[in-house]
């Protein structure tokens, strides 16, 4: 299963407009997508407005290959659950997001195993093959919390302030 | 009291777990489902407040209200972002709370616009990216990331 991601906050109808011509230009019918508050309606892929945080990890653990926005949240879950993911960066200037960031997100990933960066639309099917491609080693990029250094010293802070 | 924005922040926050174990804590996000993440906690949810949600603002910035005259947090610590700011400024000023901002890891370039905002509330004032930081008090400390 390919699963379709755009994040909780934003509509991102470029991303899931693309991904339903590339799931009926290559016959693939196991294209599902979480659509949020987008107006387009997938005619070739299922999809769910938006699942719930348990259904969400389940999905993202399941799939072959995550497709998303460049947002943390996907990215980290992605990362958690060791499945290789393609990111199609939101743009601030087509309304896509308040500010460019994923861009810069879309960037430090860029070369990061697993990690599949389409700058354009026109990239898609292209960084989809070579993600589909990718033999993964079947091991997670990131344990489930923050490196104990940082995660202590913060600790440290907080029972500080509690004195 | 721990909070967050609905995705990349709330994960973010999720990942700082350990930092709060065996404390009296409780969390607030956007979404009622995150509540599975932290069953063991207090969870709340609050309307989002994002610049496309401009109305949000109010009703966060009540939400948050009841929140914090109830609990009374010593401390609030966030990863952002817009309510998150709110919770910031209304514990500081309502409680003298302590508070703790650690910007996004995806403002690698800029810090977000919260987060420039928060400099002014937050004690303890972090960006993830050592690149945005510097000797002076006029950007955040880097004390690491979540990832």
């Amino acid at each position: 299963m390919i699963f379709v991601t755009i994040g909780s906050m934003f509509p991102f109808d470029r991303l899931i407009r693309e991904m339903d011509h590339w799931a009926a230009k290559t016959g693939r019918n196991d294209v599902f997508a979480q659509i949020g508050s987008g107006s387009y309606l997938p005619q070739n892929m299922e999809y769910a407005r938006k699942l719930s945080q348990t259904d969400f990890s389940g999905v993202m653990a399941k799939a072959e290959l995550i497709v998303a926005h460049a947002g943390m949240g996907t990215v980290i879950t992605a990362g958690q659950v060791g499945n290789p993911l393609v990111l199609l960066p939101r743009i601030q200037a087509w309304g896509e997001h308040t500010s460019d960031h994923q861009i810069a997100t879309a960037n430090w990933l860029r070369d990061k195993p697993g990690i599949f960066v389409a700058d354009t639309d026109a990239d898609l099917p292209s960084t989809i093959a070579s993600a589909l491609d990718y033999k993964d080693d079947g091991s997670v990029r990131f344990s489930d919390v923050a490196d104990p250094a940082f995660t202590n010293q913060i600790r440290t802070a907080i029972l500080d302030f509690m004195k | 009291m721990a909070v967050a924005s609905g995705g990349g922040h709330w994960v973010q926050l999720m990942r700082l777990k350990p930092a709060f174990e065996g404390l009296d804590v409780f969390y607030v996000s956007l979404d009622s489902t995150s509540a599975t993440d932290v069953p063991e906690c207090k969870y709340y949810t609050i309307r989002d407040a994002s610049r496309k949600h401009k109305w949000g603002f109010f009703v966060a910035g009540a939400q948050l209200l009841r929140i914090l005259l109830k609990e009374r947090p010593r401390v609030v610590i966030t990863t952002g972002s817009a309510p998150a700011l709110i919770s910031l400024i209304l514990a500081k000023y309502l409680l003298r709370s302590k508070t703790i901002w650690i910007d996004s890891i995806a403002n690698a370039e800029h810090l977000s616009t919260s987060g420039q905002q928060a400099g002014k509330f937050a004690d303890i004032w972090l960006t993830q990216w050592p690149q945005l930081a510097t000797q002076d008090d006029t950007t955040p400390k880097f004390w690491g990331a979540v990832l």
